[in-house]
Parts: structure tokens; C-alpha cells; sequence
């Protein structure tokens, strides 16, 4: 230990350059790092969706989402496997263990997707996977604005699709472009069924009519001479009459021309989302999806030029209006700890220069903060860590314990400076050496403490844990500096001032610390004087802490305000898409009512498949304010969410939810339900399942404690659903098939083919007229052509009935399931539990196959509560081990570990007289306590022991060791405390979440800083060691 | 005396060590235990109709519309949403058959000439299409056996619709060929499926459309056919068409709907006033002010009218458009956990 501050000594200059390297080397590291506005909470997750245009929720379940997940059963690092089965729409979410390489899940997945494809009938659809991307990918929205009002909406669709989409997809980093809203162009062929009738056609016969119509083929290559000629026949239709001139039969040799049957037209393809504006108009909108892993401010300025560029290729009056994005966010959480960060430097500065009372030692400590910083980032690039608002955090709460070490070390330079008559390479030297050892062990402690959060799980490990790597990170950065570069920076500029002031080194310590000692000397001596007081003291703020404790509310982390609101419409399931816009659109208009709102734009349902995939009773309004400038008087960001509120509220028949862009998102993919409990009833039978949830449901409601009990609802959908009776058909010699093809084609609509225009690619659709398809009546007319020339009216081969279906299949562990969800008041949970499954085991008759399984928020906690059960204590005996091993000592470790409930009971009262719960951050910054109060209390008794050691009595090492230690104990503490400052006082995006833990740790010290300087030499005497014990 | 105090240091140690794991422990419980209760509050709170509703779903879980349960919506918000209310009253309800067929000639109206003795064409009178009168000599032959030249003559007036001779050709006496028939009349003859059988009878008012003209004729059944054909397993029906302007040809397709049933109802409301909630068909009462579902009985229907039975009273006031809003509001506590995850 002492060779290697030799070793620095006498290497200074190689140890100055190398500080230099490891200076540059963050710099650079810092350059690389990407920068997000929190940190991504996403769960690891691979998304397949499937797109099978008009099967119901069942059908898709059947054929494409089984098919699908059981192919990816047995994957390494899977975690569980969920599905949703919509109209329409297969999503499997594949969920892997947490930190898993995203890149390495996709190419497992894609294996086993082509073997889920084999098992896709034909025509059902292609599993793809969704971009890759996590939950804060959707890093800007935007809309097309249409100045000129002369565009339709399948034109501007088709700007979105065939330039726009194509453009920003060339934007490094960015992902994905995701359309929605307006129509996708196509050519409809509707069809009229008397024409079929008198013409004695099918519709089926028209698809393929069309489909051999509608052809390039090429035809190799001929030789002549010495040339060689290509050769192609081109046929394929290019405009509408194109389509209308195809010969669809011809009867004694005059032909039947398309146009006789049906009507070709252009129209818009069904959809299942629109995206509407200000409540006036639908518009069309575009989200780009960022690339996994990218830097989203980067990619958004990318996105934001090319956006410029591309309005200027666009036509006259249209143009790109990004109406959200994230870079206002990540600058603004980046702003919030970056000032948070200079401001805390600054503070900290301050404190040195005037506890230190001159320039250079402060600059020698100071010079910590940048050169930990900068450690900090290499590590954070090894670590694969974003520059976000935890990371940063972790970097300002850091700020104060980054001086700590260098100041210990320098202020026993400046101490020892003053009271000896060495060589200065010699004082240093010694001044290195003897605090040296009590640094290594405070800062490992300090980083041990940390432990705890690493083993945080789930959301809040992924928010937490980059704080505790930065913080440790930090701390590790300012051992290095404060064991090879502080001694090395001490010998060069110090040296000259301890020449100067050679007269005066006792007289040295400046007034403050002077006037601070002189105040400080009898509390101490009383203290040490009269024990019993000091303990009486130390039991009251015990006593004081236990009282305010249940006192505190308890919350989760505080949420972080993004700067956006969202407000979530959902709307009856049976909905339509047009009832739907109606309502949406009113809701826009009701909450354009508010001055201060500049817009709304509300995207319903899901665009183009890849980030959205909510059904079309869902909708989601982002609401654009105006400047701050121009709100009325006194409103802030709140004041004007609850004028929306206000107005919005009391729309019936829909559910509102105010939520913010990304938490939503996030929200979405995260698995699991927010309740505390959740009994998840599997099972295979729809409708067996939903009345034994509604069994259980009842009789959980018979057990106290249980509020908020909701079934999930998994019906609601209404179908008409067309049962093809066999006999029938065998009476008309017809196929099932035959039926339901015509079934498909009429009522649903068929692709026969593209029509090219350059290379945008537009779907020929073949259905019938909307009058003869559009309702039961309609529906049972439909004719069928039998293989004997008969036309049957469906009617008479099938019955059609009127039911309501289920709105959506919901699985995992390939089975369905059903959730019911509740929350637990007034009483213990486990015993609610236990009660309840008792309950349910004698009162509710589950089939055969069918069970629960128990989860919910309650069973997180469990294992969170487990796992800590276990981390803490062996982290408290690993801090006791280290604490043992530097001070040799039980009683002394005894002593010092004394400081924690000390410290605990100042964060507690902290958080009372803020007003403040007990949350994760707050958690976080007990934590963040222990290591701080233990450092405190490590400083003052090194010292007795050294004192005693020196043969002084404990009473007398007691009173002196505190007095000398004063200083940088104070020190440590109020820079400490002080850099802190800044984040308790900060109203910036994020700010919530840091200051409940800056409140901890502040209050901490507080209580701390005092009874360490107070009650710890009161108590050294029966913690001492005898100086003997201590020789090694 | 020294190692009795270390055994106390080192209890009192482990003490103190208990009690910080302990407290510390628990810290955490409360900072992530406690948050989970935070955050159902905070959803109560972002939501908290989805409390209110989940009240209502308790009170109402046994009995789906409770009498007690009624919705107020403000009149201002009934002219936003596009609610409409009306008093209900009596209607007319029509209910009408779609079928299909083509316009055939009278049959009793055509007349079938077969020349009396096969012989030589000698001579052609008229063309195909030509009007004539009956009495109009069409053709002239002369017989094969008496060598005797005799006339063909239309036995009606109307149209030759066919004509299978040329001048110089043999002519048989065992077949048509001459075919006339008076359009001024026509049948349309619409084929009836199996299934409504029943509900077509003779008599019935009937309106005649063709696809590619405007011309609607009304007239009435006058003729089922009293055997099902075979092939098609179809029956028919005729109409007798008036066609002095000539627009019905033969041989054109139709469209025929026939009104097969006309009731003067008591109570007839607009189709979109049922709505479907739990499987029961309701309507919307105001019920003093608010609005409720009442279970109705319906009777005959058809695309805009709908007969209620049972369950509406005449003078009540119901939801005549925007039903579904109502009933979007009841089901409001069941949608909020419809959402993918």
C-alpha cells in the first residue's frame, strides 16, 4: 500500500499523463455514449405479429397464433410467452430473461418463425417481426398537413406510403416508418350479384378472371444474327380501364366485359385505424420507430433535416408537421441533471474554497469531480449505458461523495503541513499513507452498500440500477484520483504555499473553522462528559424517527412527467370505426375548448402493424399546447391538464385516462397487471372460463379485504356468425368450401392482383356492392353457384346468427387464461391469500385441465422482498467484514455501523417536513445513506484510534479527535449535502423522481453529521479499542 | 471480566446488526410494497370512473339492469352526441321479399303458327320484329300435296318474335315457325327460393325493377307456380307488366320486391333504438329524467322500423337515435382492461 503512494510519488509525470488518457478517454466515451431521456424500461422482448385480413379472434388463434407460439416454446433465455388474438391481427410478445441481446432473440425467433409458417395455412398470413425497437422507440410523430384542400385522402396516403415513408426510412437509425390514417389506395372491383346471376358467374370466377388478366411474363431471350433480343409480353393493367375491358365470358362469341358486371373505381382498403385532427378532419400520420440501441436526439435532428427536404419535393400545400417528439424530452431530462451536475460542481467548489480557505487544496479536491465524471463514462461505455436522466442523476447525487476521499487526503496534507517541518515529498507522502488505507475501505463500502439495488428486478431495477453503476462507478473514479493523482496534484501545488506560510502553520486554519471549532469544542466535551446524554439524544431521534415513520405516505417511483399529455379514449368494444371517429372527434373539439390548447391529434385503432395494435375502441389524443407565454394567468402544465380534464370528463360511454407518450408504451409491453392481486384462471373453453371467473370473482368478494374486483372482460365483440349446414349443401352437391369462399370473397373482399403505376403498387379488391353485403338480410341472399348451375341463396344452406364472440384471445403458457384482478385492503395480503385460494379449492368446481395461478404486484414485492431479505443482511456483514478488517475491531465497527439508524432517522424526517413519500428513489437514497453515514463515522474514529494509540486517554483522543476532525468531517458532510442541493431544488423534467432521494440523503447527513460529531466520541469510550488489540 | 464484555460487545453487536437488517428490510418492503398501493390510487385517481363503474358492476353483477340504475345525460351533451329522443307511437311497418327473374312473354299472348300442310316457301310477308295485325299474312305456301298455295296468317296482333322460313325453303307441318306474341303485355316471373315459399302468396303488392332503368312497375301477384322446378329447386311467381311503351323486353333481368307483409303497429320505433346488452334486446326508457334499459318484446320488422310488443308503453319517451352511446355507458367498466398487453 504504502510502495504504491512511493510509487505515484516518484512517477508523477507518467501518473499526470496517464490522468490525461483516462480524462480523454471519457471525454471520448462521453461523445459515444447515447443519450435518451430515461432509461429504457422496456422488457426484452420480441414481437411477431401476424396480419390475416377479416378472421375473427378465434380463427386467428386457431391458425396462426397457436402455430406461432408453439414454435417458440423451448427457446434459450425465453421467459414466458403471451399472445393476444384480434380481429384481424395475431401479436405474440416473446419475452426473454432480462438483458438478453436483442439481436441474438430476433435470429432465435426468425428460426423458429419459418417452421411456425409451414404451420400457417396458405393465405392466413406471414408472421413478421415487429422493428427493432423497444418502448421508447417511437421517437416522433408527425402529421400531412394539406394546405390546399384538394387532395383526397387516398392521394395523401399514397404520399405517405410511396415518398415520405421511403425517404425517412433512409435516416440513419431510424427503423421503421409506420403509416396510419386516410386510405390505402385501391382499385375496387364491386361487384353486383345480379349481374353474376344473369351473366351465371360466381365471384370466385371473377378473382380469377382478373387475376390471369393481369400479367407480365418473360419469355427469355432469341437469337438473331449476333444479337441477342429480350423477350417479355407485357399485359399487365395499368389504369382502371384496363380492368374494365377484361373478358369475363363470352356467350356465342359476344363477349361479357368486366364493366358489365362490376364497377371499378378507386377506393380505400379497409382499415382498422384512422388518425384524426382538431376535432375537424382525418389526417394522415406517420411514426418513426428508432432503431434499438440508437441515439435518439441524433436520429430526431436526422429526422427533423430530412423532414425539411422532404416537404420541399412534396407538392404545393402539403406538408410534414411533427406533432411529437422526444428530443424536447431527452433535452430537457439531459437539462434537468446537467445543470443539476454544473451547479452541484460549483456549490461543492464554493464549500472547499471555504472550508479550505485558499485556492490550491480546493482545486487539488475539485479537480475529483471532473476526473471521477470522466471514469464514470469509459464505464459507461463498457457497460453499454445511455446518458439518460438516472445515469446523469446518479453522476449529480455523486458530486459531493466524489470530493470525499481527495478531501480527507488533502486536508491531512494541509493538516500535517502546518504541524511539521519535513521535506513536502515527505509530508505528503505521510499524509497519503496514513489516511490511505481508511479511503480504499470507505469507498469500498460505499460501493458495497450499493449492492442492494443491483439486485433491483423489473422496471425499477431497469431504472434504478444505471444510478447505482454510475454512482459506483463515480465513486471508483474518485478512489483512483484520490489515491494517484490527489498526492501527485497536493506535491506540485502545494508545495509552494507550505513555504510561504512556514511562520504561521498553526494560526493557519481559517476563521470559519475556527469559529466552528470554538462552537463545537463544548458540546463535545459535554457530550464525552456526560455519555448518558448523548445516548438519551440518539434514543429520542430513534424514538422521534419510529413515531414520523408510519406517518409516511408510501408511493412507487414518482412518475416522470414526459412534457406530453395523452389522453386515452376507450370506447365500447362492439364499436365502429366511424362511431368511434364521431366520438373521438368530439372529444378533440371539447378539449380544443381550452385556450391554451394549440391541437389534438388522436390516432385510433393501429396503422400500418408494427408499434400499435390496439383495437379501434381505442384512442389516443395528444394534445399540443401553446408556448408558456401565451396561458392565461397562474395556469401551469397542471392547472391546464385539469381544465382538459374538466371538459373531456363525462363523455358517456367512454373511459378516459390521462397518460403520457411513453409510459404508455411501456405499459404496454411490460407484462403483468397493475393490481396487487391477480388470479389468472387457464382453461380452454371461452365461455367455461369467463362464468368461472365470474365464480371466482363473487367469492372473492365474500372474503375481507378485497376491493376493486375486475374480471377481465373477454367478450363483447358482436359477430354474425354463418353456421354452413352439411345436408344442405350435399342436397346441392355444393363443397363447404364453395360456400365459404364465396362467403370470404363477398362479404370480406378479395385481392386479385396489383395494378403497377411506376413502382407503387396499388391492391385490385373484388368484392360485392355494400348494399348486398351490408347487413343479415343482404347476407342471406348471397347467392352460390352449385356445380349444376344452380344459384342457392346462402340462406338456404347455413344458418346465420346474431352472437356476441369474444373481443380478443388473450394466452400464455401456450393456454388461454383469464385474469381476475383485485387489490387487498386492511389486511395482510398472504393470509388474504391463503383464504381466498382455500375458498376457492372448496367452492368453485374447476374442469378438468383448468387451474389458477396466483400473481399480481404482491408476488413482485414477495420476491423483491425476498431477495432483499437475504441481499441486505449479507451486505450489512460484508460492510461489517470490511469495516473489521480496516479498523481490526469489533467494537469499533460496532461503533461506526451505529451511525446508520442514526442517519435512517434523518432521511425519515426529511421526507416528513418535505412532505414526500416513501418510494423507490427515496429507498434508493437510504441506500445511498449508509455508505455516506458510515463514511463519517470511519473518518472520526481512524483517527482516536490513532490518537489512543499515541497514548493519549479515550476521553481526551475523544475530544481532540473530534475538534481536529472536524474540519473534514464537515467537510465531507456539507459538500455532500450540498451537491445534493441542486437536485432538491430542481423543477425540471425528472426532478420528481431525484428528489425524493436527494431529500433522504440531505436529511441523513444531517442527523448523521451531528450526532457522528456529537454522540460517537461520547460513545468511543465503550467502543474503543485497547491499544493493544490494535497492533498488527 | 475482559471476555465477558467482549461477549456483551459482541451481543450487543449482532442486536444492533438485527435491527438495521431489520429496519432496513423493511424500508424496502414499504418502498416497493408500498407502491403498488400508490399506484392502484394512482389509477383510481387518473380513472376514477373505472371506480365508480366497478361500484356499479358490484350492485348490478346479479341483476343486469337493475330498475334503480338509470343514466343522466345533459341535453346539451344528447345534441352533442346526436341523441335523439321521440315519443312512442304507432307506425306502419312493411316488410318486403327481394327476388329475382326476367320479364317472359304472356304466354297468353303468343301465338305458335305451324303451317297447315308442309310444303315450299313461296313467299315472306314480314320480318322478324314486324308488328302485325291479327288477320296479317305472313307467309305464303304452297303445299306439297295439292300443289295449292295457301297463306300463312298471324291469329293475334303483336310482334313476330320468331320466323323460320326463307322463300324457297321446305317447311315441315309438324312444328312452329312463326312465333307472335303481343307485348303489350308481359309477365315478370320471379323465382321463389324454397324457404319463403310461405310468405309469398298470391295477390301481394309487388314492385318491379330492372338494374339499368329508373322505370319501377307495381303490380301485384297473380300466379305461383304450384310445382317447384327440379333443377332449380325453385318455384315462381308472375306479374303482369303493362308495356305499351315497350320497356319490358323478354328475356330481361328484374328484380322484383313483393310486400309480404303490411301492419299497422302500436308501438314501431327505429331499428337503431334496440340495442343489445347481455343478450336481451333493450330500449332506452326516460325514467324522470335518466334514462334506463328496458327489456322489450319485438314483433315483425323490417330495414327501419321495428314493431315493440312488449316492454314500451305508448307515451314514453325513448332514445330514438344514439341508443348505442347508452349503451356504451353501461358497459364503460367493463372496457378499461380490454386493452392488449
Amino acid at each position: 500500500m504504502n510502495k504504491l503512494i512511493d510509487f505515484v510519488l516518484k512517477n508523477r509525470l507518467l501518473v499526470l499523463v496517464l490522468g490525461i488518457f483516462v480524462v480523454a478517454g471519457g471525454y471520448f466515451s462521453y461523445k459515444e455514449l447515447p443519450i435518451d431521456a430515461f432509461p429504457d424500461v422496456s422488457p426484452s422482448l420480441v414481437q411477431v405479429f401476424t396480419q390475416t385480413e377479416g378472421l375473427a379472434p378465434e380463427e386467428v388463434e386457431k391458425y396462426v397464433t397457436f402455430p406461432v407460439e408453439v414454435a417458440m416454446n423451448g427457446l434459450p433465455n425465453l421467459k414466458s410467452i403471451r399472445s393476444v388474438s384480434n380481429f384481424g391481427l395475431s401479436v405474440v410478445n416473446i419475452y426473454f430473461e432480462d438483458e438478453t441481446d436483442i439481436y441474438f432473440a430476433r435470429q432465435i425467433v426468425n428460426e423458429r418463425l419459418t417452421e411456425a409458417r409451414e404451420q400457417i395455412p396458405e393465405g392466413f398470413g406471414d408472421p413478421q417481426m415487429g422493428p427493432i425497437s423497444t418502448g421508447m422507440g417511437l421517437i416522433l410523430f408527425y402529421y400531412i398537413e394539406d394546405e390546399t384542400g384538394k387532395y383526397t385522402l387516398e392521394e395523401l396516403r399514397a404520399i405517405q406510403d410511396w415518398i415520405i415513408k421511403f425517404q425517412l426510412q433512409t435516416v440513419p437509425g431510424v427503423t421503421e416508418v409506420l403509416g396510419i390514417g386516410g386510405w390505402e389506395k385501391q382499385f375496387h372491383t364491386v361487384v353486383d350479384p345480379k349481374a353474376l346471376l344473369r351473366y351465371d358467374l360466381s365471384i370466385n370466377e371473377i378473382v380469377e378472371i382478373i387475376k390471369k388478366n393481369n400479367l407480365n411474363v418473360g419469355a427469355s431471350f432469341i437469337e438473331r444474327d449476333a444479337e441477342e433480343f429480350l423477350v417479355r409480353s407485357v399485359g399487365l393493367a395499368t389504369k382502371i380501364q384496363d380492368l374494365e375491358n377484361i373478358v369475363v365470358k363470352s356467350v356465342d362469341g359476344t363477349p361479357v366485359y368486366l364493366r358489365e358486371i362490376a364497377e371499378i373505381k378507386i377506393g380505400g382498403a379497409v382499415r382498422r385505424g384512422i388518425q384524426t385532427r382538431n376535432g375537424i378532419e382525418e389526417v394522415i400520420a406517420g411514426m418513426v420507430v428508432k432503431l434499438y440501441g440508437s441515439n435518439s436526439s441524433t436520429v430526431i435532428s436526422a429526422v427533423e433535416e430530412k423532414m425539411i427536404e422532404i416537404n420541399k419535393t412534396l407538392p404545393e400545400g402539403i406538408n410534414l408537421v411533427p406533432y411529437y417528439e422526444q428530443k424536447t424530452l431527452v433535452e430537457s431530462a439531459v437539462k434537468t441533471v446537467t445543470d443539476a451536475l454544473l451547479q452541484g460542481i460549483i456549490l461543492v467548489a464554493l464549500i472547499l474554497m471555504v472550508f479550505m480557505g485558499s485556492l490550491r487544496p480546493s482545486i487539488v479536491v475539485a479537480l475529483s469531480i471532473p476526473f471521477s465524471i470522466m471514469v464514470a463514462f469509459i464505464g459507461m461505455h463498457f457497460l453499454g449505458l445511455s446518458v439518460n436522466l438516472m445515469s446523469f442523476g446518479g453522476l449529480a447525487i455523486a458530486i459531493g461523495m466524489m470530493v470525499d476521499a481527495s478531501i480527507v487526503l488533502v486536508e491531512n496534507v494541509d493538516r500535517l503541513k502546518r504541524k511539521m517541518d519535513e521535506p513536502f515529498m515527505f509530508i505528503v507522502s505521510k499524509a497519503s499513507k496514513e489516511v490511505l488505507r481508511p479511503i480504499i475501505f470507505a469507498i469500498i463500502i460505499i460501493i458495497t452498500v450499493f449492492i442492494p439495488l443491483f439486485t433491483l428486478q423489473g422496471v425499477e431495477g431497469k431504472t434504478f440500477k444505471p444510478l447505482a453503476f454510475t454512482i459506483a462507478l463515480a465513486m471508483l473514479g474518485s478512489l483512483i484520483y484520490a489515491v494517484f493523482i490527489a498526492p501527485v496534484l497536493s506535491s506540485l501545488l502545494l508545495k509552494k504555499k507550505k513555504k510561504k506560510n512556514n511562520e504561521t502553520k498553526e494560526e493557519k486554519e481559517i476563521w470559519l473553522v475556527r469559529a466552528l471549532i470554538k462552537i463545537y469544542t463544548p458540546f463535545v466535551k459535554f457530550f464525552v462528559h456526560n455519555r448518558f446524554a448523548a445516548i438519551i439524544i440518539s434514543v429520542l431521534l430513534l424514538l422521534l424517527g419510529t413515531w414520523i415513520y408510519p406517518k409516511l405516505g408510501s408511493e412507487f417511483t414518482p412518475t416522470l412527467q414526459e412534457g406530453t399529455l395523452v389522453v386515452r379514449l376507450s370506447m365500447a368494444p362492439s364499436i365502429s370505426l366511424e362511431e368511434s371517429k364521431r366520438i373521438t372527434m368530439l372529444a378533440e373539439k371539447r378539449v380544443m375548448r381550452v385556450p391554451e390548447v394549440r391541437g389534438a391529434v388522436t390516432r385510433i385503432g393501429r396503422g400500418e402493424v408494427g408499434a400499435h395494435t390496439d383495437p379501434i375502441n381505442s384512442a389516443e389524443m395528444y394534445i399540443l399546447l401553446k408556448p408558456e407565454d401565451e396561458w392565461r394567468e397562474g395556469l401551469n402544465q397542471e392547472g391546464i391538464e385539469g381544465k382538459i380534464r374538466d371538459e373531456v370528463e363525462g363523455m358517456p360511454g367512454v373511459l378516459l385516462n390521462f397518460t403520457q407518450p411513453i409510459r404508455m408504451t411501456v405499459d404496454e409491453l411490460l407484462e403483468g397487471v397493475r393490481a396487487e392481486l391477480a388470479v389468472k384462471l387457464f382453461g380452454d373453453d371461452l365461455e367455461q372460463l369467463k362464468s368461472k371467473a365470474d365464480e371466482i370473482s363473487t367469492l372473492l368478494q365474500g372474503i375481507r379485504g378485497a376491493a376493486d374486483i375486475q374480471v377481465d372482460q373477454v367478450s363483447g365483440k358482436p359477430q354474425l356468425k354463418i353456421t354452413v349446414d352439411r345436408h344442405s349443401i350435399a342436397r346441392y352437391g355444393l363443397n363447404l368450401s364453395d360456400v365459404q369462399e364465396v362467403i370470404q370473397t363477398a362479404i370480406g373482399g378479395e385481392t386479385a392482383g396489383q395494378i403497377f403505376e411506376g413502382i407503387r403498387r396499388f391492391d385490385i379488391f373484388v368484392r360485392l356492392a355494400p348494399k348486398y353485403r351490408s347487413n343479415k338480410d343482404a347476407i342471406s341472399k348471397l347467392l352460390i353457384s352449385s356445380p349444376n348451375g344452380l344459384q342457392v341463396p346462402l340462406s338456404e344452406v347455413a344458418t346465420i346468427e346474431e352472437i356476441e364472440g369474444p373481443r380478443q384471445i388473450t394466452r400464455e403458457r401456450n393456454q388461454r387464461f383469464i385474469t381476475i384482478q383485485c387489490n387487498v385492503l386492511g389486511r395482510d395480503i398472504v393470509s388474504f391469500v391463503e383464504e381466498s385460494q382455500a375458498a376457492i379449492e372448496a367452492n368453485v368446481d374447476l374442469p378438468v385441465g383448468y387451474y389458477t395461478v396466483w400473481g399480481g404486484q404482491f408476488r413482485l414485492q414477495q420476491e423483491a422482498n425476498k431477495r432483499f431479505a437475504i441481499v441486505i443482511p449479507i451486505t450489512l456483514l460484508l460492510i461489517f467484514f470490511l469495516l473489521f478488517t480496516s479498523f481490526n475491531s469489533i467494537k469499533n465497527s460496532m461503533l461506526i455501523l451505529l451511525n446508520i439508524p442514526l442517519a435512517l432517522v434523518g432521511g425519515i424526517i426529511g421526507l416528513w417536513l418535505t412532505n414526500q413519500n416513501l418510494s423507490v428513489p427515496a429507498s434508493v437514497g437510504f441506500i445511498a445513506l449508509f455508505g455516506i453515514a458510515l463514511e463519517n463515522g470511519m473518518v472520526l474514529v481512524t483517527y482516536f484510534n490513532q490518537l489512543v494509540k499515541e497514548g493519549k486517554s479515550i476521553d481526551v483522543a475523544s475530544i481532540e479527535g473530534a475538534k481536529l476532525r472536524l474540519r473534514p468531517v464537515l467537510m465531507t458532510a456539507v459538500t455532500t449535502a450540498l451537491g445534493l442541493i441542486p437536485l432538491l431544488i430542481a423543477t425540471g423534467t425528472g426532478s420528481e423522481v431525484q428528489r425524493p432521494l436527494a431529500t433522504v440523503v440531505v436529511g441523513g447527513l444531517f442527523t448523521s453529521t451531528i450526532l457522528t460529531l456529537l454522540v460517537l466520541p461520547a460513545l468511543y469510550k465503550w467502543f474503543a479499542i485497547k491499544v493493544e488489540d490494535s497492533e498488527f | 471480566m475482559e471476555k465477558k464484555n467482549k461477549f456483551i460487545f459482541l451481543f450487543i453487536g449482532i442486536v444492533i446488526g438485527v435491527v438495521i437488517a431489520l429496519t432496513s428490510t423493511y424500508l424496502f418492503d414499504i418502498g416497493i410494497a408500498g407502491g403498488s398501493h400508490k399506484e392502484n390510487h394512482e389509477m383510481n385517481e387518473s380513472g376514477h370512473d373505472h371506480e365508480n363503474e366497478a361500484d356499479v358492476e358490484d350492485e348490478h353483477g346479479e341483476e343486469p339492469h337493475g330498475d334503480e340504475e338509470s343514466i343522466n345525460i345533459s341535453d346539451e351533451v344528447m345534441k352533442e352526441f346526436g341523441i335523439e329522443l321521440q315519443i312512442a307511437g304507432g307506425g306502419n311497418i312493411a316488410v318486403h321479399k327481394d327476388l329475382t327473374g326476367e320479364i317472359v312473354p304472356n304466354t297468353y299472348n303468343v301465338a305458335h303458327i305451324v303451317p297447315r300442310f308442309a310444303g315450299i316457301v313461296k313467299e315472306v310477308y314480314q320480318r322478324i320484329g314486324d308488328n302485325i295485325k291479327k288477320g296479317d299474312k305472313i307467309a305464303t305456301i304452297e303445299s306439297n300435296e295439292s300443289l295449292v298455295t295457301y297463306d300463312v296468317i298471324s291469329s293475334i296482333d303483336g310482334t313476330i318474335l320468331e320466323l323460320h322460313m326463307t322463300p324457297g325453303e321446305l317447311i315441315g307441318d309438324d312444328k312452329h315457325i312463326v312465333m307472335v306474341a303481343n307485348l303489350n303485355n308481359v309477365w315478370a316471373e320471379l323465382s321463389i327460393y324454397q324457404q319463403d315459399l310461405g310468405k309469398i302468396k298470391v295477390g301481394q303488392n309487388v314492385e318491379i325493377t330492372s338494374p339499368h332503368s329508373e322505370t319501377v312497375f307495381k303490380g301485384k301477384l297473380f300466379y305461383i307456380s304450384p310445382i317447384v322446378d327440379e333443377a332449380t329447386r325453385t318455384a315462381f311467381a308472375r306479374v303482369k307488366l303493362n308495356n305499351t311503351k315497350g320497356i319490358w323486353k323478354p328475356g330481361m333481368f328484374i328484380s322484383g320486391s313483393v310486400l309480404t307483409n303490411y301492419k299497422k303497429v302500436k308501438i314501431a320505433v327505429p331499428v337503431n333504438a334496440i340495442q343489445i346488452l347481455d343478450g336481451e334486446r333493450v330500449i332506452f326508457i326516460n325514467d324522470n329524467g335518466g334514462f334506463r334499459p328496458q327489456v322489450v318484446t319485438l314483433g315483425l320488422e323490417n330495414n327501419n322500423l321495428i314493431e315493440v310488443i312488449d316492454g314500451l308503453h305508448v307515451g314514453e319517451e325513448y332514445v330514438s337515435k344514439g341508443a348505442y352511446t347508452f349503451k356504451s355507458e353501461i358497459l364503460k367498466e367493463s372496457f378499461g382492461g380490454g386493452h392488449a398487453h
